[in-house]
């Protein structure tokens, strides 16, 4: 049998010998937690999937070979709360330019957005229980107190999951929760570390942290991690009041969790694999060979550097993640650090340029 | 006992609240202040929105918030000539994309026209906190469709656009002429018309095919007047800066420059590049204004938000103070807001941009996608607009959390 198998190897070399790779990321930190990796890989990509990732790929067998030595390879992020919306009083917030530097290839609005242009980002929503609209990009049904009793019936008639925002009473709401439902705001001002909540764990409601302009505090976030309640999942809640100052953009909410105690690895882990195990989505947020290339290339930044909550208090740190490149459907579609660029005085005559 | 501890309570804090003159002191920075001749180490007071004081050793207590600002550079708010936030597809929203990156100021360039400038008021100079202004698009309907829409010249009427500047001086400062894919110099003439009968100069393009009958030497000398603007100056390829045999900087361009032509960067996706921009800057001839036609496609590629385009002029050999003025002073006095806007001066509204010189290895990508490495790297670290902290990347001016009991949002 063991010879069997060192056969299928032997075989199996040659056909990926074979194979020209579009990009290839050399030796880098892979962090891929849906396939149990973390270590140096190198992970290739042919069209618009992920075609191997392994160890010695040969980059003279990529078109774009880089070396991601000094940078964590994740997948492509997933954002499960977010506001995108170009009516919200002509601010035009649109996705692309907020995602793709963050390495975020996946973002869930909250609320079915009005008017959007084409996006390269994935795009899906959770959406107002009366919506009756197609269930294609449908990742749940949102749900406020108000709202949570048509929210639940409109989730079980579609067979998908609540996204609760909380409030003053989340602790009787979360009751009614069912398992894969989420509580979004987990750290907001409302709802320190309580019984209720690991009780609601422990039933398999998902608690999520949704950023945005109220729903982060570090004096409620610092003390629940410290005691082990971490987020299944992160998310920006990301909308034009929290840019500015708080800055809930993906990076900038990671470094918030790496400095309060989370290595990358577990907040990587919770804006890829969790998120998309949370919104139904497994084919995505993973590096499985044969998924859609969605990667992000994040490098860690040490020094001195400050974050502040959805109340402005400020968190000193040591660490800040920053996103270098960004991979959607197999396209470099950011490269902040022209990793993938040629040197001016090698580009020759700059030619084909429209 | 209690009473005399109360009035002496009282006394105590209303002497506080008197030692505390100022709304906000930036202090121990590196002031950059060209229009006042100010390059080193300040303090800037900020009160009612104004800049209130510029000068050595502030002290703390006399202010209501303090930013320690120690190894940056305090400067102007950024003035951003060459923006798009209105109109055509690829516009962007100012607010979380100029104030993140300093620029306090945008001008927009040629989205709004006579017919639109209204709604464009409406949905975005009135819902930003950055401050808009306009160059208004001869066409009336302003930077829509195709190059074949924007080259119908049925619909740019010089009398009509006129009156639409005269009615929004406070917003309007300049006509537009882009993307004019027909033959002869109507776009160009039709908007210096409406420059003239507005009194605001006018901002042409690039778009000079010589196959349309036009050439850069006549654009430039014959239909351009002085303190007319000229963008996308490194664009090569229409424009002919240089000559293509020799590398040489075309004589015309020397000469429009004495004529009081001005010459703007507006990076884009297209239109700056390092093989162009180096062979004009060695030959002394540097943009009048840095800007950054930063756009939804170009934010992904180049990346050309101010002090990306100013940490690449400095790549090219320009001095930080030099970007500075370049960013700041000239193009307030291009359209005629000089010094209302661009200065640090006592009284001046109070746009302050503070910048991170930061060291290391960068790269910055051309227009083609071509990077070139570099050491230093402007950062935007703190926003200031109208005398309120916008942006803030460290959270300098902020109080640490666990020391600051249960706060709700702190200003």
């Amino acid at each position: 049998v063991k010879r069997g198998v060192v056969m299928l190897v032997l075989l199996a070399a040659p056909a990926g010998a074979q194979e020209i790779y579009d990009i290839l990321l050399k030796n880098a930190q892979v962090t891929d937690p849906a396939n149990h990796r973390a270590g140096r890989y190198d992970v290739a990509v042919i069209g618009n999937k992920i075609a191997r990732v392994g160890h010695d790929l040969p980059a003279a067998h990529a078109r774009i070979a880089i070396d991601a030595s000094p940078y964590y390879v994740t997948p492509g992020l997933i954002d499960i709360r977010t506001h995108f919306d170009s009516e919200a009083g002509g601010r035009n917030l649109q996705p692309d330019h907020h995602c793709l530097p963050n390495g975020v290839t996946t973002a869930v609005l909250a609320g079915a957005a009005k008017k959007m242009g084409p996006a390269k980002t994935r795009l899906l929503a959770f959406v107002e229980p009366e919506y009756a609209g197609g269930i294609e990009n449908v990742a749940g049904i949102l749900a406020d107190e108000r709202t949570l009793d048509r929210a639940l019936k409109a989730a079980e008639l579609r067979h998908t999951i609540v996204m609760f925002e909380g409030g003053e009473h989340s602790a009787e709401a979360v009751k009614r929760l069912r398992p894969g439902d989420i509580q979004t705001h987990m750290y907001s001002r409302q709802t320190p570390l309580a019984p209720w909540m690991r009780e609601a764990r422990a039933r398999g409601v998902l608690f999520d942290v949704g950023h945005g302009a109220d729903g982060f505090w570090f004096r409620i976030a610092a003390p629940a991690i410290r005691q082990g309640f971490l987020p299944d999942t992160i998310s920006t809640d990301i909308d034009a009041a929290s840019i500015l100052l708080p800055r809930a953009d993906m990076m900038t909410t990671l470094s918030k969790f790496v400095n309060l105690g989370m290595t990358p690895e577990q907040a990587i882990e919770r804006a890829t694999v969790n998120a998309a195990h949370a919104i139904r989505h497994p084919e995505l947020g993973t590096l499985s060979e044969g998924a859609v290339a969605d990667i992000a290339v994040v490098e860690v930044e040490h020094g001195q550097f400050g974050f502040l909550d959805s109340g402005h208090g400020r968190l000193p740190g040591d660490r800040r993640l920053r996103c270098v490149l960004t991979v959607r459907n197999g396209a470099i579609v950011w490269d902040s650090d022209g990793l993938s660029a040629p040197d001016w005085i090698k580009a020759g005559p700059y030619t084909n340029f429209k | 006992m209690r009473l005399v501890l109360i009035c002496l309570l009282s006394v105590l804090s209303a002497g506080a609240i008197l030692a505390q003159p100022f709304d906000l002191v930036l202090k121990g920075g590196h002031v950059i202040d060209p229009a006042n001749g100010i390059d080193g180490i300040r303090d800037v007071a900020v009160s009612g929105g104004r800049i209130a004081a510029v000068r050595a050793d502030i002290p703390a207590t006399q202010a209501r918030k303090y930013v320690a600002v120690a190894g940056l550079y305090v400067v102007p708010g950024l003035i951003d000539l060459h923006a798009h936030v209105f109109g055509n597809d690829s516009h962007l929203f100012p607010d979380d994309t100029a104030l993140p990156t300093g620029a306090t100021t945008v001008v927009d360039a040629g989205g709004s026209g006579w017919r639109t400038f209204e709604e464009f008021h409406r949905t975005v100079i009135a819902h930003s906190r950055t401050r808009v202004l306009a160059l208004i698009n001869i066409l009336g309907k302003g930077m829509q469709g195709g190059e074949k829409d924007q080259s119908d010249t049925g619909d740019m009427d010089s009398a009509k656009t006129a009156e639409t500047i005269q009615r929004h001086r406070d917003e309007i400062v300049g006509v537009k002429t882009a993307h004019f894919d027909g033959t002869g110099y109507t776009a160009i003439d039709r908007a210096r018309e409406a420059g003239r009968l507005g009194g605001v100069p006018i901002m042409v393009d690039d778009k000079i095919f010589t196959n349309t009958g036009r050439t850069t030497r006549e654009e430039l000398l014959d239909h351009l007047r002085p303190g007319d603007i000229h963008t996308h100056m490194f664009n090569d390829r229409q424009i002919e800066m240089l000559d293509r045999f020799t590398g040489k900087l075309q004589p015309y361009m020397i000469e429009a420059r004495r004529r009081g032509v001005k010459f703007d960067m507006g990076h884009g996706a297209g239109s700056f590049l390092w093989t162009v921009a180096a062979k004009a800057v060695a030959q002394g001839f540097l943009p009048d204004t840095i800007s950054t036609d930063l756009h939804a496609t170009s934010i992904l590629a180049g990346q050309p938000d101010m002090p990306n385009c100013m940490s690449k002029m400095m790549l090219l050999g320009m001095s930080l103070a030099d970007a500075v003025l370049r960013s700041t002073v000239n193009p307030a006095k291009e359209i005629g807001r000089y010094p209302e806007l661009g200065t640090l001066g006592v009284g001046s509204g109070a746009d302050i941009t503070v910048l991170d010189l930061r060291k290391g290895v960068f790269a910055f990508k051309d227009a083609w996608g071509a990077k070139r490495l570099a050491t230093q790297r402007l950062e935007n670290a703190v926003t200031i607009r109208d005398g309120i902290l916008v942006y803030d990347r460290d959270g300098r001016a902020f109080p640490v959390w666990s020391s600051a009991g249960e706060y709700e949002v702190i200003p």
